[in-house]
């Protein structure tokens, strides 16, 4: 039963990076560019998950704390962040094959998930015209400079995420 | 089913497209709601918000601490402005005292009514910010006051420089701060503010919208008459009664005639920065 420890464990990391998106990062940000950078440690992991584990569980991650998101920091309205994050998380799955899984085809995957989150959002925030911008403006300001942040952290987990996610796919078949 | 799964051809894009219409039909539900939150929403609100502080106010004076550290050199000629500034206010408090005095005597022999003598009463609280929305184009800040410390939606919130937003749902013990960068006119969920500029009496004007390419706000329906100049800072005005009145919004950066050539619209630079904070305040106005 070690393994059901082990997805518990992964419910109180995503919280954790949920946590610290919101109330650690803007402080480490520098302030000069802060306002259009956006820490989305939580698709990261969740990307992980399909990349790892399998779709169907990153989906399910992706919709709770899309929700989450949503709930906690309500402006506009609730779901954006629901929909792209449990749509990315399943797509996320597709992108690497699971029999040779390379750093390189994760981080193509990782960056294409977060373009997608990101234009997602940007079009149903445009949708239900609560926000008026030129895409050209937020692929410019927002979206490229905060996939660069995303990258470094993915990179930064990377071997610590392969190695925890591994030995849950590890134990689990031991004790299957 | 079945054969709803064979017309659509793929049992994933039927699921999907389902998942779709649900999303944008839940997503419309809640497209700016302003009701009372439910108790689910409350008490996620509370508890994330509770352990978000516990990260954001120790890394707030860490920051804090650095940010003292780099302004040390000019600690000296800060102070020697600062207390230039003191005799001032010195002056200014007497003549304050002073002419409070003769307003409030004033008020008496106008008889005044109990409700009007206290509308200008605001009652400033101190809220410290625990977190910040990771979501640039959603901009809230969540603060540790809620319902339980008399906070309500649409109050006002302000730095020591400035307007920054207005409180847009309360829950117990928290309540999320819409800023006044997310601003948007043909949005429900946004609420105009009536601005003025200050020592031009009768000056009126909307500030609507929020410019995210150049920083500035927008405001607009200047009438004709109001002869306003670059320069001027913008206050509210407290027509509409839900925003106090005098609290600073900042400083009009350039005019122009506006979209129908009738009424002016103004570009502001806001007083407040937008980039992160320790605490900020509320602005209660009296009840009625």
């Amino acid at each position: 039963m070690r393994w059901m420890v082990e997805r518990n464990l992964i419910w109180i990391l995503l919280l954790f990076l949920f946590i610290v998106e919101g109330g650690l990062v803007p402080w480490l940000i520098p302030a000069d560019w802060k306002v259009d950078i956006a820490p989305h440690f939580v698709l990261i992991g969740v990307m992980y998950i399909a990349i790892f584990l399998n779709r169907h569980t990153a989906l399910v991650y992706g919709i709770f704390f899309g929700l989450l998101q949503d709930v906690v920091y309500y402006g506009h309205m609730l779901g954006p962040h629901l929909f792209s994050m449990g749509l990315i998380g399943y797509l996320a799955g597709f992108g690497v094959r699971r029999s040779y899984i390379s750093i390189g085809s994760v981080m193509t995957t990782i960056m294409a998930g977060n373009f997608l989150y990101s234009v997602l959002i940007y079009g149903i925030y445009q949708l239900f015209k609560v926000v008026q911008l030129p895409f050209s403006w937020v692929l410019t300001h927002q979206i490229l400079p905060g996939i660069i942040i995303q990258l470094l952290f993915a990179l930064l987990i990377y071997i610590p995420a392969r190695h925890f996610f591994e030995r849950t796919v590890f134990l689990q078949q031991d004790e299957n | 089913m079945q054969v709803l799964f064979k017309l659509m051809g793929n049992k994933r894009l039927f699921v999907l497209l389902i998942g779709v219409i649900l999303s944008v039909a839940f997503m419309g539900l809640t497209l700016g709601k302003k009701t009372q939150m439910t108790w689910p929403e409350k008490f996620v609100e509370d508890s994330v918000s509770f352990a978000q502080g516990i990260f954001y106010k120790p890394a707030g004076y860490i920051a804090g601490f650095f940010e003292d550290l780099g302004e040390l050199k000019i600690l000296y000629e800060e102070n020697k402005a600062l207390k230039k500034k003191l005799a001032q206010y010195a002056q200014d408090t007497t003549r304050l005292n002073a002419l409070e005095v003769q307003n409030q005597n004033l008020e008496e022999a106008l008889e005044f009514t109990d409700r009007q003598k206290l509308a200008n009463r605001y009652t400033w609280h101190v809220a410290e910010v625990v977190a910040q929305s990771p979501d640039p184009l959603n901009n809230t800040l969540t603060i540790n006051l809620g319902s339980k410390d008399g906070m309500a939606v649409d109050m006002a919130v302000a730095t020591v420089d400035g307007l920054i937003g207005r409180i847009q749902k309360v829950s117990s013990l928290y309540s999320t701060v819409q800023l006044i960068t997310d601003i948007e006119a043909n949005q429900n969920s946004s609420r105009a503010i009536a601005a003025t500029a200050a020592g031009k009496e009768g000056t009126f004007g909307m500030i609507e919208n929020y410019d995210r390419e150049t920083g500035h706000l927008i405001m607009n329906k200047i009438p004709d008459s109001d002869k306003l100049e670059v320069g001027d800072t913008i206050v509210t005005s407290g027509l509409g009664e839900v925003f106090p009145k005098g609290v600073v919004i900042g400083r009009i950066d350039s005019i122009k005639v506006g979209d129908f050539g009738i009424t002016y619209t103004a570009s502001i630079k806001p007083a407040a920065n937008f980039n992160v904070w320790r605490e900020v305040f509320v602005i209660e106005v009296p009840k009625p």
